[in-house]
């Protein structure tokens, strides 16, 4: 077997009875791997209407028919699962070094079902599968318990676990891999906080078998020597990772800034790209393998926000940072570290205490309520947010519910800006028209990670859309979430698609990782059959939202009914009904936006 | 008239020392276009870049008005 194991880890945490299942090798080609294989499984076992953090959800982490092969950024996985935050599809990537050595223990998913009656942990070293106990690392945070269980298995071996965020249900719970890098969005650390499974440590050499290993060398040869020409010319990857990114969002004025009151931020420059290089970063640091090496190695050397790790993101700073008003980038430095200690997503924890923040500022909340004032701005407020969220303690509780359940208890829902009940990332869609469409249809709730048309709307690759216009938004958003699952399903980063295989001619994408995938597996692919696998997974997805109840596609009050007040983009809302039904067509859906019994067979999928 | 130029990251480094925070005012002739006031600096100007007028997308040939805003970032890069 090439490129796939077929093999599946399957571990009832109820039972704690293991089982080696053989993956059927059509299945596995017609649902490529990563987030397709996932979805596949999860549909056909699980019941969608299930209570998320309930021991009938299932629990999935899935690596790509490319992890932990030479093709470039080949080491990702996803963990995917019915999201308690949002009621819908979970599926959170992640990159750094455990997806790969999860590969290597010569299984392509790991399965969890049902629920440990104590804290356990996983681990696997090839055909060594063990349930042990994990009581001396609950309570623990990410960091800690990483250390912890490589004393006792292996410093060879790498660890995906949970913070107290997990552990208390809190339903931005992240599951941090290798420290640093996060499988972040939707509560997906909660459901394995549900399971009472705090890690999972896996190791192993068993590389998977490819099918034509020589070409599979030269092409990262060749795309190893194109990045060494875009680093010479100086590229913003290396230099500045995603940390340039809140300059350019500030210019177009879809920054969001203090709950998406605004679309610019006066103080961009106390915490941009330039501000981080020239204050707390070491330097860049790759995922496993990976050319680009796009990530931040930082730290702040003294006083109180003292803590050195990787990070933070552009998505981290648009949300704790200019999400909440906050321009101290020490301390916004530092709540990062926090969160990815305490396991925690940067989006949805910022855009929480946000929400909370307006609704302080406006009187719905009382300083009484909260135990201290939470004003805009206020940096060292909003990091004793985040420790009482991961914590559960005090208002944290109602924190660690999310804006939506937030704001809806303390009488203002308006306030919210949530699709599916998940916190919008960093693009505000009014001043971005197609990414407004996207987050209004994504599986996962509002996400860019989905299908992130702020890439041509925003950063000109492959060519600059204009974001204020709806026309032809309906094309571009169903382009690149096809083209994002993918991805997402073959097992590679989406860097490298933005990088080499984003293009005018919409096929690029499929041909390059079609290729990829049969130096890899020997499938045989055609770019037409690749992109049709993926949105074979794309509806299959929106199958299992249709089951569970998660029908609505729209957007929130202040997207569309509160103007922007300032910038490029002021006076704009969301357009979305010039752009759903037209979606809904290409989509191959009905007015409602539910897979047809045509389209479905059209994919082989069960009605 | 007086207009700005802002350079967002790697760009910043073709401006010269005086430049705030990657702005730099220009004093430049009626007439000047979006394109002009940008290719006097040592940038790509073709798909590697992107150019903005006060945060909009225009023609490079539009032509310039007082107090306006000229950015341009690399197009190499994501986020």
């Amino acid at each position: 077997m090439y490129g796939w194991h077929l093999k599946l880890l399957r571990v009832n945490l109820t039972t704690k009875k293991i089982t080696r299942e053989e993956i059927d090798p059509k299945i596995a080609r017609d649902y490529l791997g990563g987030r397709g294989l996932a979805i596949h499984y999860l549909y056909k076992e699980m019941n969608p209407m299930a209570d998320a953090l309930s021991p009938e959800n299932i629990l999935i982490f899935a690596t790509g028919p490319l992890t932990a092969t030479p093709a470039p950024t080949g080491n990702r996985y996803m963990v995917v699962t019915k999201s308690p935050l949002t009621g819908a599809l979970a599926h959170s990537n992640s990159g750094g070094e455990f997806p790969t050595w999860m590969k290597r223990t010569g299984f392509d998913l790991f399965l969890f079902e049902g629920k440990s009656a104590e804290p356990v942990y996983l681990f696997v070293n090839e055909d060594q599968v063990e349930l042990r106990n994990a009581a001396h690392v609950w309570g623990k945070d990410t960091h800690e318990t990483t250390d912890i269980l490589k004393d006792e298995t292996s410093q060879d071996a790498r660890v995906a676990c949970i913070g107290q965020a997990g552990e208390n249900l809190a339903l931005m719970a992240a599951i941090m891999n290798d420290k640093h890098r996060a499988a972040a969005r939707s509560g997906v650390g909660a459901v394995m906080g549900s399971k009472n499974l705090k890690a999972v440590v896996a190791m192993g050499n068993k590389n998977p078998a490819l099918h034509d290993p020589e070409g599979m060398r030269a092409l990262s040869v060749e795309t190893s020597k194109n990045v060494g020409a875009d680093v010479k010319k100086g590229s913003n990857m290396r230099i500045y990772g995603t940390s340039y990114v809140p300059q350019v969002t500030n210019t177009l004025g879809i920054l969001p800034t203090r709950n998406f009151l605004q679309g610019t931020f006066e103080h961009v420059n106390n915490i941009d790209g330039d501000a981080l290089k020239n204050q707390y970063l070491i330097r860049h640091t790759p995922c496993y393998r990976c050319p680009l090496s796009c990530g931040r190695l930082t730290e702040v050397p003294d006083g109180k926000y003292k803590g050195k790790g990787e990070g933070p993101e552009y998505e981290t700073i648009s949300s704790l940072g200019t999400g909440c008003g906050v321009s101290n980038l020490a301390a916004l430095v530092k709540a990062n570290y926090l969160c990815n200690e305490f396991g925690m997503d940067t989006i949805t924890t910022g855009m929480t205490i946000a929400a909370a923040m307006e609704m302080y500022e406006k009187g719905y909340i009382s300083e009484d309520v909260i135990g201290m004032p939470l004003k805009f701005g206020d940096h060292d407020a909003m990091i004793e947010m985040i420790k009482k969220m991961a914590h559960s303690e005090g208002f944290g509780k109602d924190l660690a519910q999310g804006s939506y359940r937030l704001a809806e208890k303390y009488g203002h829902p308006e306030i919210a800006v949530t699709t599916r009940k998940q916190e919008f990332p960093g693009y505000d869609p009014r001043g971005s028209q197609g990414m407004g469409l996207l987050y209004a249809t994504s599986n996962k709730g509002a996400s860019h990670m989905e299908g992130d048309v702020a890439y041509e709307e925003v950063f000109g690759v492959p060519v600059k859309e204009n974001p204020l216009m709806t026309e032809g938004k309906p094309e571009l958003v169903k382009h690149f979430e096809d083209s994002f699952a993918l991805m997402d399903s073959s097992g590679v980063c989406v860097f490298v698609g933005i990088r080499y295989m984003f293009n005018k001619d919409r096929m690029i994408l499929p041909q390059i990782l079609s290729e990829m995938m049969n130096l890899s597996t020997g499938a045989g692919y055609s770019p037409e059959e690749a992109l049709k696998a993926a949105e074979r997974v794309y509806n299959l997805e929106r199958m299992f939202l249709m089951k569970a109840g998660s029908t609505e596609d729209t957007l929130p009050y202040r997207m569309l009914h509160e103007p922007l007040p300032d910038g490029p983009a002021k006076g704009k809302v969301v357009e979305l009904d010039k752009m759903l039904p037209e979606f809904y067509k290409l989509r191959g859906w009905d007015e409602k936006g539910y897979p047809t019994k045509e389209k479905l067979a059209e994919l082989g999928l069960p009605a | 008239m007086r207009i700005r130029v802002k350079m967002i990251a790697n760009y910043r480094d073709v401006l010269p020392p005086e430049a705030q925070h990657g702005v730099i005012e220009l004093d430049v002739p009626q007439g000047t276009t979006v394109y002009d006031a940008v290719a006097r600096f040592p940038i790509p100007l073709n798909d590697e870049s992107v150019v903005v007028l006060n945060g909009l997308t225009v023609e490079l040939s539009t032509p310039l008005q007082e107090g306006d805003t000229v950015t341009a970032f690399s197009a190499i890069a994501g986020g």
